[in-house]
């Protein structure tokens, strides 16, 4: 080898070499940091998944509105408050004001006009009824009017047609008279334009052929009605009609297609329009005017000038005496005049002067009273029976009935329970009657991005549906039992069941494996077979699957034990049901083995950091063995023993397999007891991942989370513990 | 016994005594008790294999009766030991136990299409039958056909266990195929390049990520994993279930144990062979990959063996995300149509452990073909773990002695 | 490389080093040349920071994290620590040997090849192997047992191992921390002789304990101490060695060699 140096790279060579080197330790570097950010990177991502489940919008349809109960509550006080005359004839009310000093009360603005000087019109939050406050809307007894036909007949009937461009070229001369609202000048002239568009132009009215038939709502009816004769005074030959059935029956017989022309005082809902379009009916929707009502006293009640919608709500469905709203107010008894029950009227009154009072802020009474108008009488009558939703009385049911069921073999729980409190009325009522529906969800990246696309969607495919952002994490999801209906349901029998369940498995395994750990370290020779079995047996079971165990409970606990597990031994099973043994015990003993290898393990390691000086200062003293232990060992070893066992015991809390097994999974409605059936979080998670349903995948990202948050803490506990023990040592 | 005196102190009897050995009962009561919870541990052990075996035993020594398509030809009374039956079907062998509607007969003789039984075997009442009820021949679980056969639906009397054991070979797989070149990477970094900093922060992440329970790494896997293949990759090719996504998944919740398992080998690798390394001018990564790495090999090995027992054994993401009911196939399939079998990896199919879990998760009854053969499976999935982690630990072991 | 005859001798050269651990400094201002293929000795109490300047001829500092240097190391004209000298390839110029034998757990004949091979060696492997044992004079006892673990060896086998496998590498320059610590007085007469028989071809630097080992192999002695009140070594005396061991300069040399304290 004469110049060995040539034989490695030198100059040139040599760097290229180096470089190349140097690059791929740079690339490879960069691959396992990539690797060990993929583990992280999966972290976050599970657990933005986790929340971006968890919390989002919903579309929630309810199968009554929650504040029609309110103002259906309302209305139904209104009319039955003492010294109040409800009718739907207005010239009846306006007589009955009239007739009382104290009297108050609301008519047709049309029927103020023809009675102003008998009269006094009041302010609603100094607002009178005028053109331009009903027309921006600051008025707020006020709805605009709507005449309706289908575009098939607006082509092919002329009269039709014809009938309707006169209507807006003459409303506004009659309807002033009427006592009309009218509409505005540039929205008629557009809507006539509309009309030779959609129709072509106009034409001479004594050409036109065919009849004029008009239905729906009652509080059109006068303008429509005068509307139909001016044009046959105009010179239309065909015979006309006019009938008034209200605007909700006249529009769903519009989209039968059984009305010619409509008259609504309300605009069709979305959802009615597209049952018009499903039959084919193409609605055409031309506004005519505006309809309010005043709010009229006697002439003498002078004290009034502007009421607001709160002292309203005082006058109307509160107080009995004027002073009571106002001291200054003269001692004399209110007397009401209200338009009747199931008028369009009232219906607008109580929606706007109740807007501001939600359901939940009425009070118990007023629940029973919406239980009592919105429930059926069996399903009534069977919750009453449950639990009464009255100290005194009875809504549904009668006390003789009752006392007769009380006195039955199988008396009712109604029977012993105090009646219903006003939160479980509430409760009972959005169960019940309000029963929200959800249709669908989105999750909580999109509710935040995409808001608008996803209201827009909804108001589409779910027309009636409230849009609103829901975290499925929420108290009611804490203390309420599994339901099969996803609004419904919470994790309380869960979370009962996951922590008896661990408990079990700790007062199980926390002895038996901290005693295994004391034998194997302070007893034990290690060197003797049988020890040495001992020891590669435990650390044999801590690799077995943990499925495994749950066969082992299944047949020990479940069925070879039956006796102790189902509480049978204890007389814990009830008289003539068959004892089962997939009870909470079972499950804990069953985690318990599960977990016990690695408390062993764990412990074992605690007793070996103890230092040995403290077994000889212990024995030297005269101790026994087990007094050194006892204590000396063993309190220098807890802390380290409890961090592993807290460590152990999140894994139980984890474990689902094993509990399938043993048979946890059935649906539990009722808080577990020891020796009862139950399910944990882990199973209801399990459970609800596999619902087909996506609202379930949102419960099991809120239980997750649930989950997680125990685990954590346990995890931090252990955390705490571990650093105090070795700040301390 | 001492029983010198000590300096001038009288012997009384009272000393003599307070020195002597006794037996003192409940330092020994103490000790049992701690013995008997050291054997609780064996007794676990014993008591798997056990209850495995024995209704493993009681799964391959199950009757279970199989239609023939064969019926009586004329009706028979109590007395008649010698029947004639139809001709379609399969035939029957003497010594066969056969069923015709309650009643077990035992065949003693065939003769062409008549056959000669003993009646009422096995305490089974004697009646009357009339000409066309069916015979049925008692069939035990076929020992060989569930380590051969393809097909696993004990109900219908099919028995191959390989539907099983193929997906949850191919969710092992795949789920090695992520985590261990992740893993091993991952403890590379955290041992030879991470600083201590870098390392304080990421193992405890790695320790979160192993503490999730792994019902929720199912939940990712149906409700992320498979939206994103399908996103990504696939489309419609992938069904909502897949072995693919539950096994990348299994794969993710694995990495924690490769990685610190394999870093704790790593580490243990001495200083001085990465000083000899860097001596002879060796980068850092030829020390981590050349000198560190196989130095440290068996116990990665040994974390590499304990992952596929790990896999092997993982039972709720597969039981969410990889799909119920056996992937039943032909063996001709595996060579001409692998797609229709366990080892397309974007169709459902179910694992032995996925198995498990479904069967026992609805409301099972004791004395039935499923409740036996879950047993069975879980005897197989026992041996082959255990065997795996006796495998490992023998590395590890081994993998000590070359440093101590 | 310069031309001046003087440098030509020289191998390394130590400009004012100062090593720091953290805030510690171990060692400060050391100067110091090292005469090519000769054999130069640090001795010195243990803690000085013997091994903590030899560690900077070759930049091994460099992996202990809290380490810092000032001062020069220079090479071939060059300063090691420049920021664009690669460490890789100092370390393959100026070879090491440490204080514990610590032969790769792979087969003797890999573990001389293999540093070869990742310097991108192009000769003849086989050769290469014998004549690196040949020249640890090793060759002898290992030569049918090649394929063997480097660990199957005695501790003095190994470390003459060790220094095979670093000579196989070609560097210039060998450090040598202690190398004979852990070996029996045979083994460590057997290294002696070797060094004496590289010293041909290589220059060492070689850290030492033990007085005799420095008084009988080495060419210069490099006394360190510590200074009483920093706690950091510092060159007391460089010389050659037979001038040091009859005739120290300094009062400490003095009572270091003869034994008084250390
Ligand atoms: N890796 C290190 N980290 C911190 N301090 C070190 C390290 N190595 C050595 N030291 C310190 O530097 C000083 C010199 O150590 P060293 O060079 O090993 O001395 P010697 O080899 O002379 O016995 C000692 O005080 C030692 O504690
Ligand atoms: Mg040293």
């Amino acid at each position: 080898m004469e110049n060995p140096e040539n034989l490695y790279p030198v100059d040139e060579e040599l760097q290229k070499f180096i470089d190349y080197r140097k690059r791929s330790g740079t690339i490879w570097r960069g691959v396992f940091l990539m690797s060990l950010f993929v583990a992280i990177l999966v972290l976050i991502v599970l657990m933005l998944n986790i929340i971006n489940d968890a919390f989002g919008l919903v579309a929630l349809e309810n199968e009554v509105d929650p504040h029609s109960l309110v103002t259906g509550y309302q209305e139904n006080t209104m009319v039955s408050m003492p010294n109040t005359f409800a009718s739907t004839n207005h010239a009846a009310l306006a007589a009955v004001i009239q007739q009382n000093e104290t009297g108050i009360g609301f008519v047709g603005h049309a029927h103020y006009q023809t009675n102003a000087d008998d009269l006094r019109l009041i302010a609603v939050d100094g607002q009178f009824p005028t053109a331009e406050t009903v027309a921006d809307g600051s008025y707020p007894f006020a709805r605009p009017l709507y005449i309706y036909t289908a575009l098939d007949t607006l082509q092919s009937e002329p009269a039709v047609a014809g009938y309707f461009r006169f209507y807006l070229e003459n409303a506004n001369n009659s309807g002033g008279e009427l006592g009309y609202f009218l509409a505005d000048e540039t929205l008629m002239a557009d809507q006539i334009n509309l009309i030779d568009t959609l129709a072509g132009g106009p034409q001479a009215l004594d050409s036109l052929g065919g009849n004029l038939a008009l239905s729906g709502s009652s509080s059109l009816y006068p303008l429509s009605r005068q509307m139909l004769l001016d044009f046959r005074q105009a010179g239309f030959g065909g015979d006309i009609s006019i009938e008034q059935i209200g605007s909700e029956a006249g529009i769903e017989a519009f989209c039968r297609g059984d009305i010619q022309v409509l008259n609504a005082s309300r605009p069709m809902t979305v959802a009615e329009a597209a049952t018009c379009q499903r039959n084919r009916v193409n609605p055409v929707e031309i506004a005519v005017g505006l309809d309010a009502l005043a709010i009229v006293s006697h002439p003498s009640l002078d004290f009034l000038e502007s009421v607001s919608l709160k002292e309203m709500g005082q006058i109307f469905a509160a107080m009995n005496y004027w002073d009571e709203i106002d001291p200054s107010y003269p001692v004399e008894p209110i007397v009401r005049a209200v338009p009747g029950e199931g008028s369009g009227s009232l219906e607008l009154l109580s929606g706007s002067m109740f807007s501001t009072i939600g359901l939940e802020n009425l009070s118990g009474a007023a629940y029973a009273e919406i239980i009592r108008e919105n429930l059926g009488r069996g399903r009534g009558r069977a919750l009453e029976r449950d639990q009464r939703f009255l100290a005194e009385g009875f809504i549904f049911d009668s006390q003789t009935a009752f006392n007769g069921a009380c006195a039955s073999a199988e008396p009712p729980t109604g029977c012993a329970q105090p009646a219903r409190d006003r939160d479980n009325l509430l409760d009972l009522i959005e169960q019940e009657i309000i029963v929200p529906q959800i249709q669908q969800t989105w999750p909580l990246y999109d509710s935040i991005f995409n808001r608008q696309a996803i209201v827009a969607e909804a108001s589409r495919k779910y027309p009636d549906a409230i849009v609103e952002f829901k975290s499925w994490l929420n108290p009611d999801f804490l203390v309420n039992p599994q339901s099969s209906e996803a609004e419904l349901a919470g994790v309380r029998t869960a979370i009962w069941g996951t922590v008896m369940v661990v408990a079990t498995t700790f007062l199980f395994s926390f002895p038996v494996g901290v005693g295994a750990a004391i034998y194997l370290e302070e007893y034990a020779d290690s060197t003797k077979w049988y020890n040495k079995i001992i020891q590669t047996n435990i650390s044999n079971l801590a690799g077995v699957p943990s499925i495994i165990y749950g066969m082992l409970g299944l047949t020990v606990f479940v069925r070879l034990l039956l006796p102790l597990t189902s509480g049978e031994m204890f007389g814990r099973v009830a008289e003539g049901t068959d004892p089962s043994g997939r009870t909470v015990i079972s499950a804990g003993l069953t985690l318990g083995l599960l977990i016990l290898p690695i408390i062993i393990i764990n412990a074992q390691e605690a007793l070996r950091a103890v230092p040995n000086s403290m077994r000889r200062a212990g024995m030297g003293l005269g101790a026994t063995k087990w007094q050194t232990t006892w204590s000396h060992v063993l309190p220098a070893a807890l802390p380290g023993i409890l961090t592993g066992t807290i460590l152990a015991m999140s894994r139980a809390v984890g474990e689902t397999a094993p509990l399938i097994v043993v048979g946890a999974s059935t649906v539990i409605r009722t808080d577990p007891t020891f020796f009862s059936r139950f399910t944990v979080l882990p199973i209801q998670i399990f459970q609800w991942t596999s619902r087909p349903q996506p609202e379930f995948q949102n419960l099991a990202a809120a239980a997750i989370i649930v989950l997680l948050l125990i685990l954590l803490t346990l995890n931090a506990s252990a955390v705490i513990l571990r650093n105090r023990y070795s700040t301390s040592s | 016994m001492i029983n010198s005196p000590v300096h001038d102190i009288d012997l009384t009897e009272d000393v003599a005594l307070s020195l002597r050995k006794k037996t003192k009962w409940h330092e020994t009561l103490i000790q049992g008790a701690l013995v008997a919870c050291g054997i609780l541990s064996v007794f676990t052990t014993i008591g798997i294999v056990v209850i495995l075996l024995n209704e493993s035993i009681s799964f391959f020594t199950r009757e279970v009766f199989e239609i023939t398509n064969k019926s009586i030809a004329t009706d028979i009374g109590p007395a008649d030991t010698t029947f004639e039956t139809t001709a379609s079907g399969s035939t029957l062998v003497v010594g066969q136990i056969v069923r015709v509607d309650d009643e077990l007969m035992e065949v003693l003789a065939v003769d062409g299409l008549s056959l000669t039984v003993e009646r009422g075997i096995q305490g089974t009442e004697v009646s009357f039958h009339t000409a066309d009820e069916e015979i049925e021949k008692s069939v035990r679980v076929p020992f060989r056909e569930v380590f051969t056969g393809s097909r696993w639906q004990p109900r219908l009397q099919q028995f191959g266990m390989w539907p099983l054991i193929l997906s949850t070979l191919m969710i092992s797989v795949i789920s090695m195929i992520v985590a261990l070149p992740l893993g091993l990477a991952s403890a590379i970094y955290l041992s030879e390049y991470a600083s201590n900093r870098t390392r304080s922060i990421v193992k405890p992440i790695l320790e979160v990520l192993a503490g999730i329970p792994t019902v929720v790494y199912g939940y990712f896997a149906l409700t992320f994993m498979t939206p994103f293949l399908e996103r990504a990759f696939f489309g419609d090719n992938i069904q909502v279930f897949n072995t693919l996504s539950a096994g990348i998944v299994v794969g993710v919740l694995i990495i924690p144990l490769v990685s610190s398992m394999s870093e704790d080998a790593l580490h243990a690798v001495p200083q001085s062979l990465r000083n000899a390394s860097y001596g002879l001018g060796a980068t850092k990564l030829e020390t981590a990959l050349r000198v560190v790495l196989p130095a440290a090999l068996s116990g990665v090995t040994a974390a590499f063996v304990v992952a596929i027992s790990r896999a092997i054994g993982e039972t709720m993401v597969v039981a969410v995300a990889a799909g119920a009911g056996p992937r039943n196939f032909e063996w001709s399939q595996v060579f001409t149509n692998y797609g229709e079998t366990p080892l397309n990896p974007l169709q459902s199919a179910e694992t032995m452990t996925g198995h498990i879990v479904r069967i026992s998760g609805g409301d099972l009854s004791y004395n039935s073909i499923d409740y036996n053969s879950i047993f069975a499976i879980g005897l197989v999935l026992f041996l082959i773990t255990l065997t795996l982690n006796i495998i490992s630990r023998r590395i590890v072991e081994r993998f000590r002695e070359v440093y101590d | 490389m310069s031309d001046s005859n003087d440098s030509t001798n020289i191998a390394v050269q130590a400009k004012d080093v100062s090593v720091y651990y953290g805030d510690f400094r171990a060692v400060k201002n050391i100067n110091l040349d090292v005469a090519r293929n000769k054999i130069t000795a640090f001795i010195g109490p243990s803690g000085c920071g013997k091994s903590t300047l030899l560690r900077a001829f070759n930049r091994m500092n460099d992996l202990i994290p809290i380490s810092r240097m000032d001062g020069e190391i220079v090479y071939r004209g060059k300063n090691l620590y420049d920021a664009d000298v690669d460490p890789v390839e100092v370390r393959r110029r100026i070879g090491m040997v440490f204080q514990k034998p610590n032969p790769f757990p792979k087969s003797i004949y890999e573990n001389i090849a293999w540093g070869a091979r990742i310097n991108g060696y192009k000769g003849n492997m086989d050769e290469l192997v014998e004549e690196s044992l040949r020249s640890a004079a090793i060759w002898d006892e290992v030569k049918d047992k090649l394929d063997q673990s480097g660990l199957s060896l005695s501790g003095g086998q190994q470390q003459r191992l060790c220094i095979a496998r670093t000579v196989a590498v070609k560097p210039e320059i060998i450090l040598m921390d202690e190398p004979c610590s852990a070996l029996d007085p045979i083994a460590t007469l057997k290294i002696e002789e070797l060094m004496r028989q590289l010293q041909e071809q290589y220059t060492i630097i070689i850290v030492t304990h033990n007085m005799q080992q420095a008084a009988r192999s080495s060419d210069y002695t490099a006394f360190l101490n510590m200074d009483t009140t920093d706690r950091s070594g510092y060159m007391v005396e460089f010389s050659e060695t037979s001038a040091m061991f009859t005739n120290p300069q300094n009062q400490q040399t003095e009572e270091y060699i003869t034994g008084r304290f250390g």
